[in-house]
């Protein structure tokens, strides 16, 4: 193996991207765009979330919950008369959440602070949630949380409340480890995908295998080339995330920027696999939503996996997008080494492995049955 | 005679595709310094035979051999002597000239001053001196064809595989590329080039006919003529119809 030939394929490729300027203008502008759509789509302010609220009870302290819940931006209480089946108000009134405070609330709250610690007497709020929205019953269960908390001496009221991510940390903040594996991934897959076609239908590819470049040699190459190109994608959406979103980093960047690049090598392997299924750049192109779509819709990345219908969780666990967004949240917003956040890591380095692996398979099939 | 290694070398090579027998049971041996002519319509098995012969495609049955090494298997020790021309010019269309002349000098190890020098050479050669920055796709057929040459003499290989290399060409582009293979042939590069313009034939030392993956008939073109002449009576028949006189059904007592 010479470097010089690998550079020569990393720089072939470089230039090859630097004479079109879509493409080039693709790349920056991808990450820059992505950031800024779904940062606003999703920045976390949810607001206006309408919830009932029926307050059986009517006391002062009630009432105090009452109030607190309106404060919040993200609600728009409706106060209601008992109904019988709050679950029915929910269906036909477009309600995201049932808030209901049973009657005797107020008099359990003062008896278990009356009676100590020791009493399993305590106030309950009954909170029926619409769960299709992960996002939206985060928010309501924090909302409903806090009310609770205004209370008092953050008094013992029961309220199954369920975190998604830590409370302190914003949705933003978890978005973008994942926009930033979502770019590299899409530019690194779908441009080497049609990079490999190209050789095949101009020939190129004839050429480079009688020469003296070897398949390692062709792949590590692109590896590099689009392993430089993730650094700058990276650092466009870090960059915005700052500036325009002021997300909150706590983690090291430099593991961020291996662990993206890491990314790179395996979805240039990925690129490299499905170009072996597409004979022309008309057949490659079928292959983007199915490369887009899933790490979109499976990887963790808009929704927590665990909201994913149990059917189709085993799904989310192959799309790669899942392991970088495990790992990168790990690495930026919590903080961690990549190896503390084992499934991501492992997972992140099988793909690389494998696609490499396979790839160079698929790459003596494509030279035509050299050796 | 002196014993010397062909520079190419097919012995009983075969190559099917399923149940499709591109290349034949193909013998035959290109010795330093000739010009050997591979002609035949579409069809006729020529891209593969050269593909086996590059190593580019493994064989079904036979061996290949290029500057005595096995093929594909034994490609490393001669990928520098040799310079390969595939049919469809194989230039990076995204790349200027002068880029894709870096790109492939780059993969055989030249230096850069090394390959801007040659760069300079071949681009005066091609008559594309003005061009070094055009990309490769706005050049015109006959400039991308002159440049997929310069690709593949850059590095100054001894054995040169053209497929097709005239293809498309204009007639005065044509003669003006065999004064290139003689030019190069002159300083001792042996050539093979496949061609499906038959008067080509003509301007080569050897030429092997193919026909459905078969080598039908190979010789000097003063050769085949004399044997076509011989089968048909008819008096200095030139190389199209000697084409069609030697690929017609065998005549009883045929090819000595």
């Amino acid at each position: 193996m010479k470097a010089y030939r690998i550079l020569a394929v990393t720089e072939r490729v470089l230039r090859q991207l630097w004479h079109d300027k879509r493409v080039l203008a693709f790349m920056l502008v991808l990450p820059a765009v992505a950031m800024l759509l779904f940062g606003y789509s999703f920045s976390g302010d949810i607001t206006d979330i309408r919830v009932a609220f029926i307050d059986e009870d009517d006391t002062d302290l009630t009432a105090s919950i009452l109030e607190s819940l309106r404060a919040d931006d993200a609600f728009d209480v409706a106060v209601l008369q008992a109904v019988d089946d709050p679950e029915r108000l929910l269906f036909e009134s477009g309600y995201q959440a049932v808030i209901r405070i049973p009657d005797k609330f107020t008099s359990l709250y003062y008896a278990h602070f009356a009676m100590g610690v020791a009493t399993s007497a305590q106030g309950t709020i009954d909170l029926t949630l619409d769960e299709s929205d992960p996002q939206i019953a985060a928010t309501i269960k924090m909302g409903l949380a806090d009310a609770a908390m205004d209370l008092g001496e953050g008094g013992p009221v029961e309220i199954d409340t369920r975190e998604l991510y830590g409370v302190e940390v914003r949705f933003i903040d978890s978005f973008a480890p994942a926009i930033m594996g979502l770019v590299v991934a899409l530019i690194s897959t779908v441009l080497t995908l049609l990079s490999i076609v190209r050789e095949k239908v101009d020939g190129t590819f004839s050429r480079i295998w009688v020469s003296p470049v070897r398949r390692a040699e062709f792949i590590l190459g692109y590896v590099i080339a689009f392993g430089l190109i993730a650094l700058v994608q990276s650092l466009v959406v870090l960059t915005i995330g700052k500036t325009v979103f002021d997300i909150v980093i706590n983690g090291s960047i430099a593991w961020a920027f291996v662990c993206v690049i890491l990314f790179a090598v395996g979805s240039v392997g990925l690129g490299t696999l499905l170009s072996a299924l597409a004979q022309t750049e008309s057949q490659a192109i079928i292959f983007f939503p199915l490369v887009i779509l899933p790490s979109v819709l499976l990887s963790g990345m808009m929704w927590p996996v665990q909201a994913i219908p149990r059917l189709l969780r085993p799904l989310s666990y192959l799309v790669p997008l899942t392991y970088s967004n495990r790992l990168l949240r790990a690495v930026m917003v919590k903080g961690l080494a990549p190896w503390q956040e084992p499934v991501g890591f492992v997972g992140v380095l099988v793909f690389v492995v494998l696609t490499i692996l396979l790839a160079s398979g698929v790459l003596r099939q494509s030279a035509g049955e050299r050796e | 005679m002196t014993e010397r290694i062909p520079v190419f070398l097919a012995e009983s090579l075969t190559k099917r595709f399923g149940s499709l027998c591109a290349v034949d049971g193909v013998s035959m041996s290109i010795e330093p310094g000739e010009i050997y002519g591979l002609v035949g319509p579409s069809g006729a098995g020529k891209t593969t035979l050269i593909r086996m012969l590059s190593g580019l495609t493994a064989p079904t049955d036979g061996a290949a051999r290029l500057l005595g090494s096995p093929m594909p298997g034994g490609r490393r020790g001669v990928e520098h002597r040799f310079g390969y021309m595939p049919q469809e010019r194989a230039v990076y269309r995204d790349l200027s000239v002068a880029e894709n002349l870096l790109f492939f000098g780059q993969i055989y190890g030249m230096s850069r001053a090394r390959i801007a020098q040659r760069t300079r050479e071949l681009l005066g050669l091609m008559r594309l001196e003005d061009r070094g920055r055009q990309r490769a796709d706005r050049l015109s057929g006959g400039e991308k064809q002159r440049l997929a040459l310069a690709c593949t003499l850059l590095h100054e290989p001894d054995a040169l595989l053209l497929d097709e290399p005239t293809i498309g060409l204009d007639p005065a582009l044509r003669r003006e590329f065999w004064d290139h293979f003689r030019e190069l042939n002159a300083r001792g590069r042996t050539i093979l080039l496949a061609t499906h313009y038959l008067y080509e034939a003509e301007w080569c030392d050897r030429v092997g006919m193919m026909q459905r993956g078969r080598l039908i008939a190979e010789g000097t073109p003063e050769h085949l003529k004399a044997e076509a002449a011989d089968r048909s009576g008819q008096e200095r028949p030139d190389m199209e119809e000697v084409f069609l006189i030697l690929t017609r059904a065998p005549v009883a007592g045929g090819a000595p």
